[in-house]
């Protein structure tokens, strides 16, 4: 397989799956806004969170002076100036999918197209909150199609490989980055606001899709030690980072026969870095302090095995 | 269901008069009336939405960038008996033949300029000619036409004319095999009552001769890699590189996945890099090889023409078919038939006029508003007038254009397109269409039955191209046994 090809089915999955956390994270924070109406200073940080989760606070606030949900949403899902938003997602999908038409099913690049055509004909500035929760319920469901047409039809080869590492690592980033981002927001609140972190350690288990699942588990209480716990290392929930990278190393394993070659040396030791760290997590009682640096850390080791990846397969 | 139908002076592919359809499309013509308008209407819909879904679109460009459009789809099929098929065929044949055998000896002795069979100017001041690059290529079979596109019409008196070789990088064929397509599923009722030629093996056909062409010095002379060479998703036929691709079972490859090291091409994967054998480009020899064409082409494979000199790999079409396809040497066609074939033309040109002859240039500018001209180097419709159509300025404009540069254009009589019935906006009207016949080379010549029958959608239009509002049209050649049922 080309290099070129390797690299746009790579990017595709990654841009089809943060459109879906993406919508995902935003549609919980809209009705979780609607029950509690915290407002201030509260309702603030958890709008910069999700800013955070899904694009850049920084950013936006270089565009807009408020928190409105409305503009939030606007940015999050249409903004074309935000690399991050939704439609940017769908579009470069669309795009890579079209660089690599002869590689993918037929029905992929079809359904694809489908919503960006349906996409090109509207005016999203004008649209009501339902509007865009029908949206980003489109998408969600947008994207399941998508996995359904790759996981039922294609050959169990090279591009598909590719195509589910790229999954798996925007989801281990993104799961990474949810929890760095509560971890901040439960420091804060702790020092000025002294509100209960238990509604931050909720967010970050819907945000990742992993509430009902979590209840299965746990006790509804949110101990953030079980919430991490969780969503890093607990390896039956499919957006848990070594759910993700555990997979990723089996892919690696299929396409290297096993071995370890001097070019797949780098990648090998990266994915064992991150499988060390969840030890850690899982042995040790940390406190919030403390784990501001290793989410850090981590997220970055998740960061460097998307880049080392590349490398390895000639396409960084 | 065709009333109102006006046939006019001009020859109808499918009716005799207002009434009758031609023998050939009376069963066609039976099975259109018993559909009703909205049937048609909704089916004409759902054939122009499949297109869309697809995404079988080409890119218009304009100021902001490109568009993606989908060729409009006309659902009145062209037909043609078989007889009149197979002297298409014939002629496509030998004229694709004696195209190769000037190419092949304008590259190499330049005999048929020595014996003034051509005038030299007209070879030598040809903007597409690459004698330092080209002169002294071994293509193998001595082919350098892998794919043709020909253009016909139909005069009057529904006689074919060729009105265009094109020997570069024609396009269209993905949307012959995708009309048939998109009316098989569409309108399956059609095809009931009819016996056509399928297109189903012509792809192993195309593969077959693209694999055909091993260069020397391959390394697996029996198993050659070969590859398309597409400048990317942004050239306006993309769809047709990946389709045909696809159908061929090879890596669809941009310049940037291609490298030469130590005169071989290779391409870059993700195990490392793997050699290239044979590649059918898509890209015009301008940008093919920065070191020895445009040097700021992004597009092309730095190095690729050394390795095709030293034979260790092919490169499909030929690099400088240029020089054979322009409109001024499409004047000399019948003339390389006679030399190199020693055979009459089977298929006639239109009169081609040189305006760099004082004489016609005079006759020429006295009766520009019953002529067309063309620019010799110009394709897709640009810098074209159509003398019966055009405004007092735009003939006013060609007129200081010519006496510009007399050689850049050439005149023709307007020839009156023949016309077929084009379903739009819920009814029938005529419009003028032409027919692109793709031949395959090898060591020999293969021709694709049927091929691309473009309309111009606009009424009255004489410009089937797609970039201009032009549409398709399936185009069925019928089987021996089908002939006038």
């Amino acid at each position: 397989m080309l290099s070129r090809v390797a690299s746009s089915l790579f990017w595709m999955a990654r841009n089809i799956e943060r459109a879906e956390s993406n919508a995902r994270v935003l549609e919980s924070r809209l009705i979780n806004a609607l029950e509690i109406s915290d407002y201030g200073i509260v309702a603030d940080q958890e709008w910069e969170a999700v800013l955070e989760i899904c694009a850049s606070a920084d950013d936006y606030k270089a565009k807009h002076k408020e928190y409105e949900p409305k503009l939030v949403s606007y940015y999050l899902s249409f903004d074309r100036d935000n690399i991050n938003s939704i439609i940017n997602c769908l579009e470069n999908a669309r795009a890579n999918a079209r660089a690599v038409r002869d590689n993918i099913p037929e029905e992929l690049w079809e359904v694809l197209n489908e919503h960006y055509i349906s996409f090109q004909s509207e005016q999203f500035s004008n649209w009501s909150t339902k509007q865009v929760h029908t949206f980003l319920q489109e998408v969600k469901l947008l994207s399941l199609a998508l996995q359904g047409i790759i996981e039922s039809s294609m050959l169990r080869e090279e591009a598909y490989y590719f195509i589910k590492v790229g999954k798996w690592l925007e989801r281990a980033e993104k799961t990474a980055r949810i929890l760095n981002v509560t971890c901040e927001k439960t420091l804060e609140a702790e020092e000025e606001t002294h509100t209960d972190h238990y509604y931050y350690w909720l967010s970050a288990l819907q945000f990742a899709n992993g509430y009902s699942a979590y209840l299965k588990r746990y006790p509804p209480t949110m101990q953030p030690r079980h919430v991490l716990s969780f969503l890093i290392s607990h390896e039956q929930f499919p957006r848990s980072i070594e759910y993700c990278i555990e997979h990723v190393k089996e892919v690696v394993m299929k396409l290297e026969d096993g071995q370890v070659s001097h070019y797949s040396e780098d990648l090998f030791s990266a994915l064992d870095n991150v499988t060390n760290e969840f030890m850690k997590i899982k042995f040790k009682e940390m406190s919030t302090k403390e784990m501001g640096p290793f989410l850090d850390r981590f997220q970055n080791d998740c960061n460097r095995i998307s880049s080392v990846f590349a490398n390895t397969y000639y396409f960084a | 269901m065709l009333q109102n139908y006006q046939t006019s002076t001009f020859y109808d592919e499918m009716m005799e008069n207002a009434k009758k359809a031609r023998p050939h499309y009376e069963k066609f013509h039976q099975i259109l009336h018993q559909m009703t308008k909205e049937e048609l209407h909704e089916k004409h819909e759902t054939a122009q939405l499949s297109f869309l879904r697809q995404g079988i679109t080409f890119t218009v460009y304009h100021e902001e960038g490109g568009t993606e459009r989908t060729m409009p789809f006309d659902l009145v099929p062209i037909i043609i008996p078989d007889d009149q098929w197979k002297d298409i065929e014939a002629g496509i044949k030998q004229r694709v033949k004696a195209l190769n055998y000037f190419l092949e000896d304008v590259y190499n002795g330049q005999k048929i300029l020595k014996d003034n069979i051509i005038p030299r100017e007209f070879v030598e001041q040809n903007q597409y000619y690459y004698e330092e690059q080209a002169a002294g290529i071994v293509m193998p079979h001595k082919n350098h036409i892998f794919l043709a596109g020909i253009d016909l019409i139909r005069d009057d008196n529904g006689v074919y004319r060729v009105l265009e070789d094109n020997l570069r990088n024609p396009s269209g064929l993905s949307y012959v095999f995708q009309n048939r397509f998109v009316m098989r599923k569409v309108f399956p009722e059609f095809f009931f009552e009819h016996a056509i030629k399928t297109l189903e093996h012509q792809m192993l056909h195309l593969h077959s001769a693209l694999l055909s062409h091993i260069p020397a010095n391959a390394k697996e002379q029996d198993n050659p890699t070969a590859v398309l060479l597409t400048p990317g998703m942004y050239n306006s036929a993309y769809y047709d590189h990946v389709f045909l691709a696809q159908q061929m079972g090879i890596e669809l490859v941009e310049g940037q996945d291609l490298l030469v090291k130590g005169d071989v091409v290779y391409m870059k994967t993700m195990r490392g890099l793997q050699r290239v054998d044979i590649i059918y480009r898509r890209i015009d020899d301008d940008f093919i090889d920065p070191k020895e064409f445009r040097e700021d082409s992004a597009l092309g494979v730095a190095g690729l023409m050394k390795a095709v000199r030293k034979e260790n790999v092919a490169l499909v079409n030929g690099v400088g078919n240029g020089v054979a396809d322009d409109k001024a040497i499409y004047a000399f066609v019948p003339d390389m038939i006679r030399y190199y074939l020693g055979e009459e033309p089977l298929l006639p040109n239109v009169d081609t006029y040189f305006l760099s002859d004082p004489e016609v240039r005079k006759d020429v500018l006295s009766r520009l508003p019953e002529l067309v001209v063309k620019n010799v180097g110009a394709s897709g419709g640009y810098d074209m007038l159509i003398g019966p159509q055009a405004t007092e300025e735009e003939i006013e404009l060609f007129k200081q254009k010519i006496e510009e540069t007399p050689e850049q254009y050439i005149a023709q009589p307007t020839i009156q397109l023949s016309r077929a019935p084009a379903f739009q906006k819920e009814r029938f009207y005529p419009c003028h269409v032409d027919l692109r016949v793709y031949a395959i080379g090898s060591d020999h010549v293969h021709v694709m039955p049927g091929g691309l029958s473009r309309v111009a959608l606009k009424e009255g239009s004489l410009v089937v191209n797609s970039s201009q509002g032009g549409g398709g049209k399936d185009t069925w050649v019928l089987k021996e046994s089908d002939q006038y049922a």
